[in-house]
Formats: structure tokens, C-alpha cells, sequence
């Protein structure tokens, strides 16, 4: 579970300032599949750097399964990160000298697992998804579609508490986005929280709760 | 507490083996699918700071190190004994050349006569007026052919004519420093250095020998033969058997100027100090090879020495700065996935040692193939072929130890040009290098 109480993020400073979140405070129980949405500009790339402990609230306060993050230093942070969170960012983001595999097994061999184990579970993760023909292949041998299924097998491969996941259909095409999204309710189906940002509709509505920003202010949060 | 303490010590220790197989993982894989070209560049620019390590600073010692093995090989042997300060010769020569002969370590020795003379060079004609007479000084030493060469190995420094045979009477061998036909110093007409003229092998020149007491003593010898070395003692002396010396000079038997001494390299300091136990009753002067070099070889030793290390310091430098550019450059190109492995839970010190990984990579390959370049190449080369200076043939100067000290302050440098970039990169904030702001 995790929760964040009366967040404000700010950027700038002086008449530069620029509130980005104004006062949120939301609870995400084990097991939803979150869709975060609102138009360019709102404030919802910035909520999920909040609640995935990538970045730092000027105020308030997040909570992961209890723990106040404010109180980790980097390193603890970062072991958080590694052990508990999942992370599919907009571009893949994955690492261009590591094969497919690799990639995957990165977080675990981080985790300490050998290097035979965590190739075996990143092999696993990768056919889960329907890569399992593409292990050895580099990014830049894989089409955008295959990148971002890597990306999420790479989130998820280490058994993440939750999956966050910023934009992840933001660069394929439609059919990809499809295949993207399809992974994403079948992991959720499997027990996987899911908090996703999106701009667009179609995806959002296969999430089991809604999030709307606006202006950095939370307007509305459905089911 | 001590529990409280032992766990995070355990813990820390851990990660630390955690963080150091991720970085040894990243860095392989990054150098396995870096480009080729690049990575060849890099190692190559290593070498070549390896060798600038080892073989400028090499070569300059090795032109005075030459010089100091000719002087060994070619005139003091291992050792040398000589007249003490204000002596005319050796004390107790006969029983010191005894106890050479018979001490085990010794392998052989050469006792030489040598004395103070002027050749003159042209005996069929008086000087004209405002001519100065065909004269030069030297050192006439007489030393018996067959022991000299065990131990100098003499007769190659013959380059015309013939070498002493031990019944020769009335033959010298001539330094070539002494003849203008052959000196590389005649055409630098320095003030007070003369040569003898129109003197070849075959020529008659008169040799005269002042006395303490009573007249001067003259003899005319035949040129028998030309000898050149870079060893000034050899080049700028005369020498014919000790036999003749001691028939025209009133010397008695045995009072030797000089003692060279071959011996078991291993056993020089031993031998040293069995001749001064043996001499403790005499004034003499015994000194190893290294000892009786001249002060102003010494000198120059230092000099390059320092001038190698002066060389070698920046080579150091821009070894270093070239591995901080190419891993700060790698870095900086890769600060998003830097970013981005650190979002992931990649611990920071497994990033950075992936970069340390790879730069010691360079180091390590560069030296290693430093080190078969100079000792599989180079120093045999040099060895086979030394540099042809005017005053010795120079070498490569690289032992092992030394070369191990380099290949160590070359990696020590080579992981801090490695550390320092990946750290600033490393450092910076996680998400402002996910998003590339």
C-alpha cells in the first residue's frame, strides 16, 4: 500500500515558481491498477515521481506500506526502489549495451542473486510478455513495441510490489499500445498493482481506478 | 551493540560484493559491445604511455648505463686496484696478485704497469721554426696480453693492425684518441689537446719517460696496432707487454699501478671484502666497477634520471587526462541510463566501479602489452643493437622490478581517471538525468 498525504511540488523559485502539485493526498491499496490522467501539463508524470520515491515532494508526505520515505536516506531509497518497485518508463529506457536478457536480469543480479538464477528468471519474465525468441537481442535490434514489453518484464521480473509505469504507450503504434496494454491488465488480473500514467482515454479505462488531475490539483478519482 | 556493529559491518561487506559483480557485469559488457575501434585506440594510447613510462627513461639511463658496462667490460673488470693517492704502485703487489689467484671467486685478473709518457711522433725530421713539435702525453701501460684478455677481452678494441702477442719487443698499441688519423676529436681544435700526426700502424714513435731521479728514458717503438673504445681509459692510452715495460723502466718485480679483477658478479661484495681484510696493512685504493666510475658519469646519471622522470611524470599526466576525457566523455553520453539504472535500485558504487573496471581494463591491457613490447622486443634490440653514441653505446635500461612499479603507478592513475568522472556523473540528481534536464 502506499499514500501520500497533502503533496506540493514546487519548481522554480521567486516569480519563476511553479506549483506543480497542489496538496494531493491519495491512498493506492495492493492490487489496484491505477490509470493517473489529466491534459498535458497537469501534474501527472510529477505525482508518479512522488509516489515511485524517484523524486522528492517540497511538502507533504509519502508512505510506502506504512514507512514514512522522508525518514530513508538515498541509500535505503534506492534499496526500496530495487526491491519493492517496478519501473516502465516512456522511451523503454533500456540499457543499449545489455541484450534483452541482461537488461532483465539487471535488477536481480543487484538483489544478489546469481548470475545463472537471474538469468533464468529474466528468460521467465521476457516470455511472459512473448519475447521469449528475442533474449539476445540488443535494443536497438528490437522494434519499439519489443523494447517496451523488455521494459516491463525488466519491471516486474524481481516481483515488485508495485508497478509504475510513466507514459508506456506514449511511442508505439496503436497495435503495440495494444499489446502494451493487454500485458498490463493480464499482470494486474495476476495480482500485480499498477499505477500508470496516461493521456489517453482508451487505456486508461481498462485500469480499475481513475485518477484526473488538473492543474496540479486532483479533480476527480473513480473506479 | 557489538552485534548491532558486526551486522552492518556484514551487511556493508555484502553490498560491497553485490556492487562489485553488477560493475564487473556492466563494464564487460560494455567493453564487449563498445566500439572496437575506440577501445583499440584507447589501449593503444596506453601502450604508448607505457612505453613512454619505461623506455625514454630506459634509453636516457641506458646511454650512461652503456657507458658504465663498457667501463666494466672493457677496463676495471669487477673490481679494479689501484695506487693508493701519492703512490707509485700497489703495495705488497706480489702477495696481493697470490691471493687473487688463488682466492675461489676470483676468475681472473690482469695486474698492468703503467706509467706517465710523451710519444713523439715524427723522428725523421727536426720541428721548423714556430713548429710545434708532433708530441702528445699519454699513459704507457704494460700489461700481459694473454691475462688482459680473460679479462676485458682486449683485442677486440684492435680496429687496424695486429694485438700484442705476449714475446713482442719493441711494439705498442696505440689509443686512437691519440691519433689525429683516428680521433673523433681532431677537427674540434680545443686548446691544449694534441694529436699525433701522420702516426699509423707501422710507424716508428718515440716514447720518453721522465725519472724521478737520473735522465729521462727514450725508446723508439714500432705502432703494432690502433685501439678504439668509448672507454677513455683504453682510447687515450698506449700499451705494449708488461714484459718490455719492466725491461726498459727501472721498476722492480711486481709493483703493479693496476689490478683488474673478473669475478663472480654474485660474489663482487664478498671478494671486496676479503681483499681489504687481506690489504688492511697497506695503502691501496680497491674499488668495484660501479665505484670507480668517474663522478662526472655519476652525474650525468642523475641528470637523465631525472630528465626520464621529468618525461615519465608527463606521460603520466596525459595518460590520465586522456582516460578522464574518454571515460568522462562516456559517462556524460550515458548520463540518462546512468539516470536511469539508478531509478531502478542499481546501487551508485555499482555504476562507478563499472567505470573503474573499464579504465583499469585499458591500463591493464595497455601495460601488459607494454611489458611484451619491451621485454619481448625492444630490450633484446637494444641489447643486439645498441644506440651508437659518441661516448657509449647506450641500452635499454628495464628490469622487471622496475617495470612492475610503473605497471602499478600507471593503474593507481589510471583508476582515479577513471573514478572522478563517473563520480561527478554519477552524483547527479537521479531524475534530472532520467529526463536529460
Amino acid at each position: 500500500m502506499i499514500k501520500a498525504e497533502n503533496i506540493i511540488k514546487k519548481f522554480g523559485q521567486g516569480e519563476l515558481e511553479f506549483m506543480a502539485l497542489k496538496d494531493i493526498s491519495l491512498e493506492i491499496k495492493d492490487g489496484e491498477f491505477v490509470a493517473i490522467i489529466g491534459p498535458s501539463g497537469a501534474g501527472k508524470s510529477t505525482l508518479l515521481y512522488q509516489l515511485s520515491l524517484l523524486d522528492e515532494p517540497t511538502s507533504g508526505e509519502v508512505f510506502f506500506q506504512g514507512i514514512r520515505t522522508s525518514k530513508l536516506n538515498q541509500s535505503e531509497k534506492t534499496k526500496l526502489r530495487l526491491n519493492e518497485l517496478g519501473y516502465v518508463f516512456q522511451d523503454f529506457a533500456l540499457l543499449p549495451e545489455l541484450t534483452a536478457v541482461e537488461n532483465v536480469a539487471l535488477p536481480m543480479l543487484m538483489q544478489g542473486m546469481k548470475h545463472g538464477s537471474a538469468l533464468a528468471k529474466a528468460k521467465i519474465a521476457l516470455a511472459r510478455i512473448g519475447m521469449a525468441d528475442k533474449l539476445r537481442n540488443l535494443p536497438s535490434q528490437l522494434s519499439g513495441g519489443q523494447q517496451q514489453r523488455v521494459s516491463i518484464a525488466r519491471a516486474i521480473a524481481h516481483d515488485p510490489h508495485i508497478l509504475f509505469a510513466d507514459e508506456p504507450t506514449a511511442n508505439l503504434d496503436s497495435a503495440n499500445s495494444r499489446l502494451v496494454m493487454e500485458a498490463f491488465s493480464e499482470l494486474n488480473r495476476s495480482g500485480q498493482t499498477i499505477v500508470m500514467v496516461t493521456h489517453e482515454d482508451e487505456y486508461a479505462h481498462r485500469a480499475t481506478r481513475i485518477i484526473s488531475l488538473r492543474d496540479g490539483e486532483l479533480v476527480g478519482d473513480g473506479r | 551493540m557489538n552485534r548491532f556493529k558486526l551486522g552492518g559491518i556484514l551487511n556493508w561487506i555484502g553490498e560491497l560484493f553485490v556492487s562489485i559483480k553488477v560493475g564487473w557485469f556492466l563494464a564487460v559488457q560494455s567493453l564487449r559491445r563498445s566500439s572496437k575501434g575506440t577501445t583499440a585506440l584507447i589501449i593503444f594510447i596506453m601502450i604508448l604511455t607505457f612505453l613512454n613510462l619505461i623506455v625514454v627513461s630506459g634509453i636516457l639511463l641506458g646511454l650512461i648505463a652503456g657507458s658504465f658496462e663498457q667501463f666494466r667490460e672493457g677496463y676495471s673488470g669487477d673490481i679494479i686496484i689501484t695506487a693508493a693517492t701519492g703512490r707509485d704502485y700497489i703495495e705488497n703487489s706480489p702477495a696481493l696478485v697470490s691471493f687473487l689467484r688463488n682466492h675461489p671467486d676470483v676468475q681472473a685478473i690482469s695486474p698492468r704497469y703503467s706509467a706517465s709518457v710523451s710519444v713523439l711522433g715524427t723522428l725523421n725530421r727536426l720541428p721548423k721554426k714556430n713548429e710545434q713539435p708532433n708530441r702528445s702525453g699519454g699513459r704507457l701501460v704494460g700489461l700481459d696480453p694473454v691475462s688482459e684478455e680473460e679479462v676485458t677481452g682486449f683485442s677486440r678494441f684492435v680496429v687496424q693492425g695486429e694485438p700484442l702477442a705476449q714475446d713482442d719487443s719493441g711494439y705498442i698499441l696505440i689509443g686512437a684518441n691519440l691519433l689525429k688519423k683516428y680521433s673523433t676529436f681532431a677537427d674540434a681544435n680545443i686548446p691544449g689537446l694534441v694529436f699525433l700526426d701522420g702516426v699509423d700502424v707501422g710507424s716508428r714513435v718515440r716514447v720518453t719517460l721522465s725519472q724521478k731521479e737520473g735522465p729521462p728514458i727514450v725508446k723508439d717503438f714500432i705502432v703494432k696496432g690502433v685501439v678504439k673504445s668509448k672507454v677513455d681509459e683504453i682510447s687515450t692510452r698506449i700499451f705494449t707487454t708488461d714484459r718490455e715495460l719492466k725491461r726498459i723502466l727501472p721498476i722492480n718485480q711486481e709493483q703493479y699501478q693496476e689490478i683488474a679483477i673478473k669475478a663472480d658478479h654474485a660474489r663482487v661484495s664478498v671478494l671486496v671484502s676479503d681483499i681489504r681484510e687481506f690489504m688492511k696493512d697497506y695503502s691501496v685504493r680497491i674499488q668495484t666497477s660501479e665505484e670507480a666510475i668517474p663522478s662526472f658519469l655519476r652525474d650525468i646519471e642523475t641528470t637523465m634520471g631525472m630528465l626520464g622522470n621529468a618525461i615519465s611524470s608527463i606521460a603520466l599526466v596525459v595518460a590520465s587526462i586522456t582516460v578522464f576525457i574518454v571515460v568522462f566523455i562516456n559517462a556524460v553520453t550515458k548520463r540518462k541510463f546512468i539516470g536511469i539504472m539508478k531509478g531502478i535500485g542499481i546501487n551508485p558504487l555499482a555504476i562507478e566501479l563499472s567505470y573503474i573496471f573499464q579504465a583499469l581494463f585499458y591500463g591493464i591491457v595497455g601495460s601488459a602489452v607494454g611489458l611484451v613490447l619491451t621485454f619481448g622486443f625492444l630490450k633484446p634490440y637494444f641489447d643486439m643493437n645498441p644506440i651508437n653514441f659518441p661516448f657509449s653505446d647506450g641500452i635499454l635500461v628495464a628490469t622487471p622490478e622496475g617495470a612492475a612499479i610503473r605497471v602499478i603507478i600507471l593503474l593507481v592513475v589510471t583508476f582515479f581517471a577513471g573514478y572522478i568522472p563517473a563520480k561527478i556523473i554519477v552524483r547527479k540528481n537521479t531524475l534530472d538525468s532520467i529526463l536529460g534536464r
